[in-house]
């Protein structure tokens, strides 16, 4: 069966933590309920400055600024261990500081909903301007900005909601439509900084990969957003309206949703599209969910530790045919939760787990690291939801036992050996595993890693459709040669009858 | 009787611990009526 290569990977950050304090959810809903909270008031002092966040070590190696063994070999806690100076620019992408970001959400919107007002619009062009991969054609969309008293006006009066930097109001998103709750300044706001944040990452990767935006065929796009209208809540192609911005004027594309296991869906999915010739090439990625930012907050306040949710996620992965050179998703050996599966760890680990191994041929300890959810435990430990990614690999070193390919006591060692740290974000579908791609493919194309295990799992029971959640998974692992060096039906045939050809001239020449 | 028989249970799973089918799994037959079983996700 052909697989799909993965030719290039981007990841950024969006260090946005006024828009966190005022649209995240946790804070925005206490605002709503209890405006004079202690929470409210104590929230802005545990909040990472940009400089602490370009210095905090899981976001370095979000951005590929360190490796995953140098994350590790960091002291901790990492949030009181930063590194000694802040860096802007990884391997992988940026850490973007927010008014900037502010800018972006600006040149993604294409429907005159965002306003900065003049002067900081004009300031934010200025160090746009210099930006490595923000080029002339994207940065004209950058509108001249608005008067700030008219900019009050659509927040007093029409329902725009004011955009914060430093602590003062320097713009709005506005509602478009007066009714329409799908199209309220809270969605907008949401879906535009879903939007710019693929934006920014579909723009690194392309950078990263020598190619030129028209050379993109197809995007599919895996973030957990809706966008529509109230006609059609959900109507989607989030994607088309990103590769528009980007400049693919020769691509169009899709959304996959599936909770935070759409980027594995989605990568299988855009990885079959290109494995079968129907697309030339696939850009999967996905930007950030605002409403999460700050979502564990009000536990970090109560135990007086920092409230480090105040980044979006965003990724894009760069899909090609397997040419024999770079590391490829196998297509042969696909992880599926399926309905029947059952709820239990056991039953959702053998699906996505044992099952593609059996399926491979392989064992557990054939595949280096097993990538299933990444999210950064100075997050989730606080906030007693534990540590993530360790409790995924335990749970699959428990299985090995149960399967007799591992004793009970080298559980341990198993976890440390085949888990990974946690490094991203608490935003969803981000941390599904993805954000160690970037690292397995460099790992693999420099032959330190032989494979690697890519899990991601979906809370599909919090749209109340069903009980269930979901799961895929796949494997990376080197290019076994690549479709060049495989042979079609037809080329069987040609290369059959050209031997027995020669055969038979070499029998005609004996006689 | 098991000692759960005439019992009301409410039942808050999470995601990547055991969620709460897999809790509904293991008190079937136990004689206690399941009144609230959710599952959340703080990830």
């Amino acid at each position: 069966m052909p697989n799909a290569a993965i030719k290039s990977t981007a990841y950024c950050l969006n260090h946005t933590p006024e828009l966190g304090f005022h649209y995240g959810t946790t804070p925005y809903l206490e605002r709503h309920d209890k405006p004079d909270s202690r929470f409210l008031a104590d929230l802005p002092r545990f909040i990472q400055s940009y400089g602490d966040a370009a210095r905090y070590a899981p976001n370095l190696a979000y951005i590929g600024a360190m490796t995953i063994g140098q994350l590790e070999k960091q002291p901790r806690p990492w949030h009181s261990n930063l590194a000694d100076a802040p860096t802007r620019f990884g391997k992988y992408g940026e850490i973007m500081p927010e008014d900037e970001f502010l800018g972006l959400l600006d040149i993604c919107d294409v429907f005159d909903l965002v306003w900065l007002e003049t002067g900081f619009a004009e300031s934010v062009r200025e160090k746009l301007l210099v930006h490595p991969v923000l080029d002339a054609e994207v940065l004209k969309r950058l509108k001249a900005g608005r008067a700030a008293a008219d900019i009050g006006g659509e927040i007093a009066n029409k329902g725009a909601l004011p955009l914060f930097f430093a602590g003062e109001v320097v713009g709005c998103c506005r509602r478009a439509h007066e009714v329409d709750e799908t199209l309220a300044s809270h969605v907008i706001l949401e879906n535009l900084a879903c939007k710019a944040g693929s934006v920014l990452a579909l723009l690194h990767l392309l950078k990263k990969a020598g190619m030129g935006p028209g050379e993109v065929d197809f995007l599919v796009e895996c973030s957990e957003e809706a966008v529509g209208d109230m006609n059609q809540r959900g109507g989607g192609n989030l994607a088309k309206s990103i590769a528009e911005i980007a400049g693919c004027v020769n691509a169009s594309g899709l959304d996959v949703r599936a909770f935070c296991a759409a980027p594995v869906n989605a990568l299988i999915t855009g990885a079959s599209l290109v494995a079968s010739g129907a697309r030339r090439n696939v850009v999967v990625l996905a930007g950030g969910a605002l409403p999460k930012l700050f979502m564990n907050s009000r536990d970090h306040v109560k135990k007086e530790h920092p409230a480090l949710e105040c980044c979006l996620g965003n990724f894009a992965v760069l899909l090609t045919p397997d040419d024999g050179t770079a590391p490829v998703i196998r297509l042969d050996a696909l992880g599926k939760h399926s309905v029947g599966a059952g709820a239990s760890p056991q039953a959702v680990t053998t699906a996505l787990v044992w099952d593609p191994l059996q399926k491979a041929g392989l064992d557990f300890a054939d595949v280096d690291k097993y990538a299933a959810e990444l999210q950064i435990p100075e997050i989730t430990l606080p906030a007693g939801a534990g540590d993530v990614p360790e409790a995924n690999a335990k749970m699959i070193a428990a299985l090995a036992v149960m399967k007799g390919q591992l004793e009970r006591a080298a559980i341990a060692d198993f976890v440390a050996s085949h888990g990974l740290v946690g490094f991203a974000h608490t935003q969803g579908h981000i941390p599904s595993g993805v954000p160690f791609l970037g690292h397995a493919v460099d790992a693999i194309a420099a032959g330190h890693m032989k494979r690697a295990m890519i899990i991601g799992k979906g809370s599909l029971f919090l749209a109340r459709m069903t009980g269930l959640s979901d799961g895929a998974s796949f494997l990376v692992e080197a290019s076994a040669g690549g479709q060049a060096g495989s042979l079609t039906r037809d080329e069987v045939k040609t290369v059959l009858l050209d031997a027995l050809a020669d055969l038979a001239d070499s029998l005609r020449n004996a006689e | 009787m098991g000692k759960l028989t005439g019992k009301k249970l409410i039942l808050l799973g999470e995601r990547d611990g055991v969620p709460s089918p897999a809790m509904e799994a293991c008190f079937a037959g136990s004689g206690a009526e399941v009144a609230f079983s959710a599952t959340q996700c703080f990830v």
